[in-house]
């Protein structure tokens, strides 16, 4: 056991700094105001993970064969530490990088796999992710949207909720029944032009882009299209999923505003010793989560299988965020009225973060019974 | 960075628990204490040169390895001051127990009764003071640490004043000690409680099997988590901002961390017999001492956001670039 970094990842870490600092244009705090998900931010994502591949900074952790150089977990997280302080410039790409890309390459088909690696791996393409339902959230296994066999094709039928970024992507990673049985399920990848698919935003708490309900009518997919066995696909959701195990860095974003909240009490001269523990608690929070959030990628780094440490590490991150946004509320109740974009990005970043991705509840059930070996009811 | 142990490291701990592992059979009349301090368990980790791992060749992450560990132990011993902090502030090692003592001197303190030496924190300078049998008086508690007082008066008159460079460095290191002290008894308590809540049933179900109880404690072990790795980490840095968040993550969660695990071990556990007060206790025991949660937040505070002209410190501990 020992912390420090080692002098290439501190190289590293500078080498993505300073492409930051050349790539992002002047007016990036204007493009990315209305968050990751902003029809604004997903255009500009197509330049800029175009430019960060073209550096050999989108795909570093793939093999090499795919466009990458094999670079280990901790390059992918400190390219992933760094791209979320500044707001996430990859935009929706984030996902195809880390999990939609590795998961073609361990499943695809040999013509899926050269239909999208690289284009991934160039930067050119949105996807977007259609698991859940009206009826099927943390309970996946319920969902109905269905796919059926019609000679070389599939039809879908149904309907997908809360689909992040549906309404500007380009293809979509899409849960569908395939059986009677609970985990009957197939994935298809197919482009979101495909007729008979309307994609239908609608208002919520959360920052734009996320909420979008998606319809599929007859929608008319080649058989081709089907990622790995017809209703085998749960596998593969867990092998997706399992890419998740090491939550998004959200501490840089929590730090910038609670300097935020503390300069505004320094400057009203409100910044007593109440105020100033409670700040001080939330950093503990914060670097807490941080060094839990690492040890998880060391896990990964040597090829570990997944333990409950992920998910002890993101509730770690959400309840530091939590109470931040609690601070925030209670020190500068005027945070939300001063038309401030972070402030309010982060406080509706917040209320979402321990629901999607598996609620805070998922994540200390899997704690409790896979982590601490206890069993569920009867 | 590297999160599982080296070859050196294993061998440190697993050595460690093996001198630990015989006294984990509590004695009937040990059952029945508030606390059970052995003076043998004591002298076997000082011979088999725990106190003084840094001599050996490891540093302080390793000694800190070893606070946390010999803080699963039923038994209280003190390992924590003696690892750590003397080695910050003085050479050799020490011949038993050492006591930190700072704050209001006719107060009880941890370990003063069984000590040979204390480390006194006078507010101005770090003392250190022998202590011989007539300095000293047992005070009774129920927090399961052998805890003395001075009745001599000229304790800090007869010691060694070591300045105030060495008290800066013995607060560093306090807190990073208690941060270690409190994660291993935590991990104890919470590993002693789910092993319990497997084995009780009600309902015709082990009571490990409702969701109440199964959310609680993993929230519990998600703390534990945390108190680990932020304790063993400030232990590798030996930064005052890395104590004061370690110290902070322990203790704030103090209130959760012994009300959730009292709960779940039942009327079972306000006897004596059953032991959790030997870890929980000592939870307890630790929560106040050296300021406090809050008195470690208000530090780290003093580090981030000091009055105005002086240098503010690095805001992330763990930094993405070496401080
Ligand atoms: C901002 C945002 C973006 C999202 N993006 C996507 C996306 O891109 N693609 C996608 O497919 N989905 C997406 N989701 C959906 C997300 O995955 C689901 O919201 C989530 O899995 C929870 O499901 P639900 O909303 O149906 O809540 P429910 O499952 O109805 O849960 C409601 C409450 O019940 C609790 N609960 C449920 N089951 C249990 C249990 N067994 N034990 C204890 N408590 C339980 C939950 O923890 C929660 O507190 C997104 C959601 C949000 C908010």
């Amino acid at each position: 056991m020992e912390f420090a970094w080692t002098p290439a990842q501190d190289a590293y870490r500078q080498q993505v700094r300073l492409a930051l600092d050349e790539l992002l244009p002047v007016d990036w705090a204007e493009i990315s105001q209305d968050g990751m998900g902003s029809a604004r931010q997903i255009d500009y994502s197509r330049v800029f993970a175009r430019a960060l591949a073209d550096r050999g900074l989108l795909v570093p952790h793939w093999p090499a064969a795919r466009g990458g150089r094999d670079a280990s977990p901790w390059e992918q997280f400190i390219l992933a530490e760094e791209m979320k302080s500044v707001g996430e410039p990859r935009g929706p790409q984030y996902m195809n990088v880390n999990w939609i890309g590795p998961t073609l390459m361990r499943y695809g088909s040999p013509q899926q796999q050269e239909e999208h690696l690289a284009r991934i791996a160039a930067g050119s393409v949105v996807w977007c992710q259609c698991y859940s339902e009206p009826g099927a959230g943390t309970d996946l296994a319920a969902l109905t949207t269905k796919a059926e066999r019609r000679g070389d094709a599939y039809i879908v039928n149904g309907q997908k909720i809360w689909t992040s970024y549906a309404a500007c992507a380009d293809w979509c990673f899409l849960l569908v029944r395939t059986g009677s049985g609970r985990k009957d399920v197939s994935i298809l990848l197919l482009p979101m032009s495909t007729p008979g698919i309307e994609v239908r935003p609608f208002p919520g708490l959360v920052e734009d882009g996320h909420l979008n309900e998606v319809f599929f009518t007859d929608v008319e997919v080649p058989a081709t299209a089907m990622l790995g066995e017809e209703s085998r696909a749960w596998e593969i959701v867990l092998y997706a999923l399992s890419f998740e195990r090491v939550g998004i860095p959200r501490y840089h974003i929590g730090r910038e505003v609670l300097e935020w909240a503390v300069g505004q009490l320094r400057r009203e001269g409100r910044f007593d010793d109440i105020a100033r523990a409670r700040a001080a608690g939330i950093v503990a929070g914060f670097e807490t989560a941080r060094l839990l959030t690492y040890l998880v990628v060391d896990q990964r780094a040597k090829d570990m299988p997944p333990t409950t440490d992920g998910n002890v590490a993101r509730i770690a991150a959400a309840e530091a965020c939590t109470e931040l946004s609690d601070f925030l509320l209670t020190y500068t109740p005027d945070c939300l009225t001063g038309g401030d974009h972070v402030l309010n990005a982060f406080y509706r970043g917040n209320i979402s973060a321990t629901i999607a991705a598996g609620t805070y509840e998922l994540q200390l059930n899997l704690i409790a019974q896979q982590g601490l070996g206890l069993r569920r009811a009867a | 960075m590297d999160f599982d142990l080296s070859a050196d490291q294993q061998a440190l701990v697993s050595g460690l628990q093996a001198v630990m592992r015989p006294y984990e059979d509590l004695t009937a009349a040990e059952r029945k204490s508030f606390c059970c301090y052995r003076p043998a368990l004591q002298r076997a980790l000082r011979d088999a040169g725990f106190f003084d791992v840094a001599s050996h060749g490891l540093g302080t992450l390793e000694a800190g390895l070893v606070a946390v560990t010999a803080a699963n132990s039923p038994c209280a011993a003190e390992v924590a001051t003696s690892a750590l902090v003397w080695p910050a502030v003085l050479d050799g090692t020490p011949t038993g127990p050492v006591a930190y003592v700072s704050g209001d001197l006719n107060k009880a303190a941890r370990f003063l009764h069984v000590a040979h030496h204390a480390l006194i924190d006078t507010g101005e300078d770090l003392v250190l003071a022998d202590v011989s049998a007539g300095d000293v008086q047992e005070v009774e508690t129920i927090l399961a640490y052998p805890y003395g007082r001075f009745v001599a008066k000229d304790v800090v008159r007869r010691g060694r004043s070591l300045g105030r460079a060495a008290l800066a460095l013995a607060r560093r290191w306090a807190r990073i000690a208690l941060a270690l002290e409190f994660a291993g008894a935590a991990e104890r308590a919470v590993a002693f409680t789910v092993d319990y809540v497997k084995q009780r049933h009600a309902f015709g179900q082990p009571i490990g099997s409702f969701q109440a109880v199964q959310h609680r404690l993993a929230q519990c072990h998600q703390l534990t988590r945390g108190m680990r790795y932020t304790a063993l980490y400030a232990a590798w840095k030996g930064s005052d901002m890395a104590a004061n968040i370690a110290a902070n993550t322990a203790q704030r969660h103090a209130g959760k961390l012994c009300f959730d695990l009292h709960q779940f071990n039942g009327g079972m556990g306000v006897t004596n017999e059953h032991s959790l007060h030997l870890w929980t206790h000592r939870l307890r025991a630790l929560q106040g001492e050296l300021g406090g949660a809050q008195g470690a937040a208000l530090a780290l505070a003093d580090e981030l956001w000091p009055a105005a002209g002086a240098q503010a410190a690095r805001a992330d501990f763990v930094a993405a670039l070496a401080i």
